[in-house]
C-alpha cells in the first residue's frame, strides 16, 4: 500500500525530471566544459596523462604544440583542471550545450610553445674542493 | 451488415483509421502515466508518432536466405494479425453478417506472440533466444488461464459470437471471466511484474534484439495495437448495452483508456518477477480461479 500512495504523490507532485530541450540550474560548483586558455600553457600534456576517457588529446610538434578537447569523450570529472599546475584550464559552471553531430564540440588549439630563456651563466664561487670526509650517519639513523 | 458497413468497420472504426492512433495514444498514455507515477516528465504527446516515422526513415540490417526473409515477414505478420484482432471487435451495434467470434479473436490475439517467439529464434542472437524461451513459457503460463477465461464466459452466455456477448448484459461469472482476463493483460502485453521476454536491463529487448528500422517500428506498431485489442476485448465484454452508435464508441474508448490506467498503476508499482515465480503465478494461483469460472460456468448451464 506504502508503493501505491508514494505513486499517487508522485502523479500530483512536481516532475524531477525536465522535458528536452531544457535545461536543469545548476550551482557554481558544477563541472562543465573544460575550457583551455592557451596564453597560460606550457605544454607540459599533464592534463592528457591524467584524461581517462581520451578526451584530450595532445600533439607535440617543433616549436608548437596542439591540444584538443572532444567533449563527446569528456566525462566531466576534472582531473585534468585538477592537475594543470599553469591555470590553463577551468570548467564552466553550466550544462554543457546540446550538439547533434559527432564532434561538433570539438576544439583544438595550436599553439606556440613559449621560449625559455636560459639564465646567463653566474661566475662560480672560487671554493674550495671539500676534503673527502668519511660519510657519518645521522644519529637517528643509527640503530 | 453491408459491404460499406463492413469495410468502415474494419479500416475506419475500430479498425485501421482509428486503432493505429489509438495505439499510438495508448503507448503514449502507458508510458506517460509510468513516468509520472515515478516522478519523471514523461515523453510529449507526439513521441510514439515521432519513434515511428524516425524507425521508417532509418535502413534496415542486410537479411539473406530464408532466415532473412522470415524474420522481415514477423512483424509484418503481427502487425496484420494485431489489426485484424481490432477490426474485429464488436464495438458498434451489429446488423447482421458476420461478426466475428471469441476464438478468431483469441487465434488473432496470440498471433503476435507466436511472431515474437519465432523472432528472436530466427534472429540467432542469444537475448533473442532467450527473450523467445521466455515468452513461450510465459505464454504457456497465462494462456491456460486467458483461455479457460474466455470459455467460462462463452459458456455462461452461451455464445462465442463477439457480437452476442456484447449485445448481452454482464453475468456475475462474466465478472469473474473479465477478472481473469485482466489478470492476465499485464502478460500478454509485457509489461510489470510480467516483462521478463524484454527485460531491458538483462536481455536488452529480447526477441527483438536484433530488429531496426522500419522492422522494429512494425514491431512497435504490432505492440501497440495489441494493447488496442487487449484493453478493447475486455472494454467489449464489460460495457454496457448501448443502441446509439456513438454513446458505445465512447464507452468503448473511454474503458480502453481506464484500462490503460489501470494496467500503468500495475506496472509502475510492481518490479519485475523471475520466470519460475510468474509460472507458479500463473499455474498455482490463477489457475485454480479459471477453473473454477469454468466449472461454475458449466454447472449453470447444464441445470439450465
Amino acid at each position: 500500500m506504502r508503493i501505491l500512495s508514494m505513486l499517487w504523490s508522485n502523479l500530483w507532485g512536481r516532475p524531477r525530471t525536465l522535458l528536452f530541450p531544457k535545461r536543469p540550474v545548476v550551482t557554481e560548483r558544477f563541472r562543465g566544459l573544460v575550457r583551455f586558455d592557451p596564453a597560460l600553457c606550457s605544454g607540459c600534456a599533464i592534463c592528457k596523462m591524467r584524461c581517462t576517457a581520451k578526451a584530450i588529446e595532445f600533439k607535440a610538434g617543433k616549436g608548437e604544440f596542439t591540444w584538443s578537447y572532444e567533449p563527446g569523450q569528456c566525462t566531466f570529472c576534472g582531473r585534468c583542471v585538477e592537475g594543470c599546475k599553469d591555470h590553463a584550464l577551468s570548467q564552466d559552471s553550466e550544462c554543457p550545450p546540446i550538439y547533434t553531430a559527432i564532434g561538433e564540440l570539438k576544439t583544438a588549439y595550436t599553439v606556440a610553445r613559449k621560449t625559455t630563456v636560459k639564465p646567463a651563466a653566474a661566475p662560480q664561487p672560487a671554493v674550495a674542493a671539500p676534503a673527502a670526509v668519511p660519510a657519518i650517519p645521522a644519529s637517528g639513523e643509527t640503530e | 451488415m453491408n459491404l460499406i458497413t463492413a469495410l468502415a468497420r474494419l479500416l475506419i472504426f475500430p479498425g485501421l483509421v482509428f486503432a493505429v492512433p489509438a495505439a499510438w495514444f495508448f503507448l503514449w498514455v502507458e508510458r506517460k502515466a509510468v513516468a509520472r507515477m515515478q516522478g519523471r516528465i514523461g515523453p510529449p504527446f507526439m513521441q510514439p508518432f515521432f519513434d515511428f516515422v524516425k524507425l521508417m526513415g532509418k535502413s534496415t540490417p542486410p537479411r539473406n536466405g530464408i532466415g532473412g526473409l522470415l524474420m522481415r515477414a514477423w512483424p509484418l505478420i503481427a502487425v496484420s494479425s494485431a489489426a485484424g484482432a481490432v477490426g474485429l471487435l464488436p464495438v458498434l451495434p451489429a446488423s447482421g453478417g458476420f461478426q466475428g467470434d471469441l476464438i478468431l479473436l483469441l487465434a488473432l490475439l496470440e498471433l503476435p506472440s507466436m511472431c515474437i517467439i519465432a523472432a528472436g529464434f530466427s534472429s540467432g542472437s542469444i537475448f533473442g533466444e532467450i527473450g523467445s524461451a521466455r515468452e513461450a513459457v510465459l505464454s504457456v503460463s497465462y494462456n491456460i488461464v486467458f483461455l479457460l477465461a474466455i470459455v467460462s464466459i462463452a459458456a455462461s452466455q452461451h455464445t462465442f459470437s463477439l457480437a452476442a456477448l456484447a449485445q448481452q448484459s454482464a453475468s456475475p461469472l462474466r465478472w469473474l471471466g473479465i477478472l481473469a482476463i485482466l489478470v492476465c493483460l499485464p502478460a500478454k502485453l509485457h509489461l510489470n511484474p510480467f516483462s521478463l521476454p524484454n527485460a531491458e536491463q538483462e536481455i536488452y529487448s529480447g526477441p527483438i534484439t536484433e530488429y531496426a528500422g522500419p522492422e522494429l517500428a512494425m514491431w512497435e506498431l504490432s505492440h501497440g495495437l495489441e494493447w488496442v485489442a487487449a484493453t478493447g476485448l475486455v472494454a467489449t465484454l464489460a460495457a454496457p448495452v448501448l443502441a446509439t452508435w456513438w454513446a458505445a464508441a465512447l464507452v468503448f474508448v473511454a474503458l480502453c483508456f481506464g484500462l490503460v490506467l489501470l494496467l500503468s498503476v500495475v506496472a509502475a508499482a510492481t518490479a519485475r518477477l523471475q520466470i519460475d515465480t510468474t509460472v507458479r503465478f500463473y499455474w498455482q494461483c490463477t489457475l485454480i480461479f479459471a477453473v473454477l469460472a469454468v466449472a461454475s460456468a458449466l454447472f449453470m448451464r447444464f441445470r439450465a
